[in-house]
């Protein structure tokens, strides 16, 4: 046995403790300490980068990551779909289904998106992104992390003024209500067809695109010798990104299912208000975000311990555990002081954008698309602006 | 002869990739190789990809625990004298 599958063997034992711990308070806690490992193990082994998704295809007509975004985009929706179908089978009604990420839309959106997009290009990673790496012991992602909190108190000081100037009068559109459930599938997902026909297309005038080198093929001696083969396949190689992808937009189905859809600025939000009413720097009451489902600011409620706190807890410590087992854990420490002030600083940004856009790269977009919302699209396509704007920027930090 | 040596360990991301094209942009006509020392994964795909755009070949060893070295070979002789 090696030096790597002992400790990952440690960190699973730890995993598996916690749900015990978890389940004994609370079954759904639980549950979602399940969902974050899952999301987080998948991450890190597949190197799932939405910021590198929007990033490369401007920094070198590059688009794996996008690539593996958009099946996971068309896997949630169809799932979404169906269940959304079932909740509210009459959509004549204008009835909005109660936990999909059908969100306000205005210049809210767009602006969120636009600082977002930017944000995570000079951070090197969005808010999972950021979580993730901070598994795998890059420290920069910590620092990033710790903007994004900033980001979102400050967007929480300035919440009422933005429900009160603009969201409060702004519309939920839901496209199954203008075109009903099929034509809101069938248009969403041709729409994400249009959106890889496109990148392949950039891809192809960009040149050669060199695909990570798979080891040499093995000429099994035994079953026992396939079978290792396989948990090598799963636990130490990359993974390819179209089934990173579409694992990525089944578990969000099956979380839809369960609960609500993946997001979780919302929570990273609560600590960072939880951590500021220690100094009196929390801002008073947020008007507005009780109705509105999606990674809306949540302000503390004074009871540090609920699901979704499991939720992120989960995808930091299951990335942990993939990148132990695989042998890329490391501490990675930037020896340019210009990489902690550029990840702070994308951070703060990014923590905005998500408090006003309402989520980040999952909550407004990757959660936001197959709930069949105009909102995520929009979201969408800013994010990519931002990130051409922070593809321009960090050519000029080097 | 040795090859010129870049470490990028410790980067965020894209830098290794970005550095590494910038120092195979100034890499002088009559060297051949330049050594790339990254401990950042993704960057195992892209700096293959971002070379061979500029007519350099990849080879990847690990180099200790999640840290790898890139030797990048010109595999395009300028032809003028």
């Amino acid at each position: 046995m090696t030096k790597n599958s002992t400790l990952a063997l440690i960190a699973w034992a730890t995993a598996a403790g916690v749900y015990v711990a978890a389940h004994a308070v609370d079954a759904q806690f639980a549950m979602f300490w399940v969902f974050g490992l899952a999301f987080g193990f998948v991450l890190q082994r597949a190197r799932f980068c939405f910021a590198s998704a929007f990033r490369d295809i401007f920094l070198m007509g590059h688009a794996r990551n996008m690539k593996g975004v958009l099946v996971g985009l068309a896997v949630g929706a169809v799932g979404f779909g169906v269940v959304m179908s079932r909740q509210v089978p009459l959509t004549s009604l204008g009835i909005y289904p109660p936990s999909a990420n059908v969100l306000p839309l205005g210049i809210h959106t767009a602006l969120g998106g636009l600082l977002f997009g930017v944000g995570m290009v000079l951070a090197g990673g969005c808010v999972s992104g950021s979580i993730y790496r901070m598994g795998e012991g890059y420290v920069a992602s910590w620092v990033a992390f710790a903007g994004v909190m900033g980001g979102l108190l400050l967007s929480a000081h300035t919440w009422n003024w933005w429900w009160e100037a603009h969201i409060s009068a702004t519309p939920r559109i839901w496209l199954p209500h203008l075109i009903g459930h099929p034509g809101a599938l069938v248009a969403t997902l041709l729409g994400l067809a249009a959106v890889y026909v496109w990148v392949v297309s950039i891809e192809h005038r960009a040149g050669v695109v060199v695909p990570v080198a798979s080891g040499a093929p093995i000429q099994p001696e035994s079953f026992g010798e396939d079978l290792r083969s396989v948990a090598r396949r799963f636990f130490e190689q990359a993974w390819p990104i179209i089934p990173a992808g579409a694992a990525l937009g089944g578990l969000n189905v099956l979380l839809f299912m369960a609960q609500e859809p993946w997001g979780f600025t919302g929570e990273v939000s609560r600590w960072s208000i939880a951590a500021a009413s220690i100094v009196n720097a929390a801002p008073g009451p947020l008007v507005g975000g009780e109705s509105l489902p999606g990674c809306v600011l949540v302000p503390s409620d004074g009871n540090f311990l609920n699901h979704m706190l499991f939720l992120v807890l989960g995808m930091f410590f299951g990335s942990f555990a993939a990148a132990v087992g695989a042998g890329e854990f490391k501490l990675r420490i930037p020896r340019r002081p210009v990489r902690y002030g550029q990840s702070l600083g994308g951070g703060v940004i990014m923590g905005y954008g998500s408090g006003i856009g309402m989520g980040c790269t999952i909550g407004a977009f990757f959660s936001a698309i197959p709930s069949l919302a105009v909102n995520g699209w929009v979201f969408g396509g800013f994010l990519a602006i931002g990130a051409w704007i922070g593809t321009l920027i960090i050519q000029r930090i080097q | 002869m040795t090859p010129t040596k870049l470490d990028v360990r410790g980067e965020i991301c894209p830098y290794p990739m970005m550095r590494t094209v910038s120092a195979l942009k100034k890499l002088p006509g009559d060297e051949s190789a330049l050594e790339v020392v990254t401990d950042h994964a993704p960057a195992l795909e892209t700096i293959p990809t971002q070379a061979a755009r500029l007519g350099f070949r990849t080879d990847i060893e690990e180099a200790g625990v999640s840290e790898w070295r890139i030797t990048i070979t010109r595999t395009q002789v300028e032809e003028e004298a």
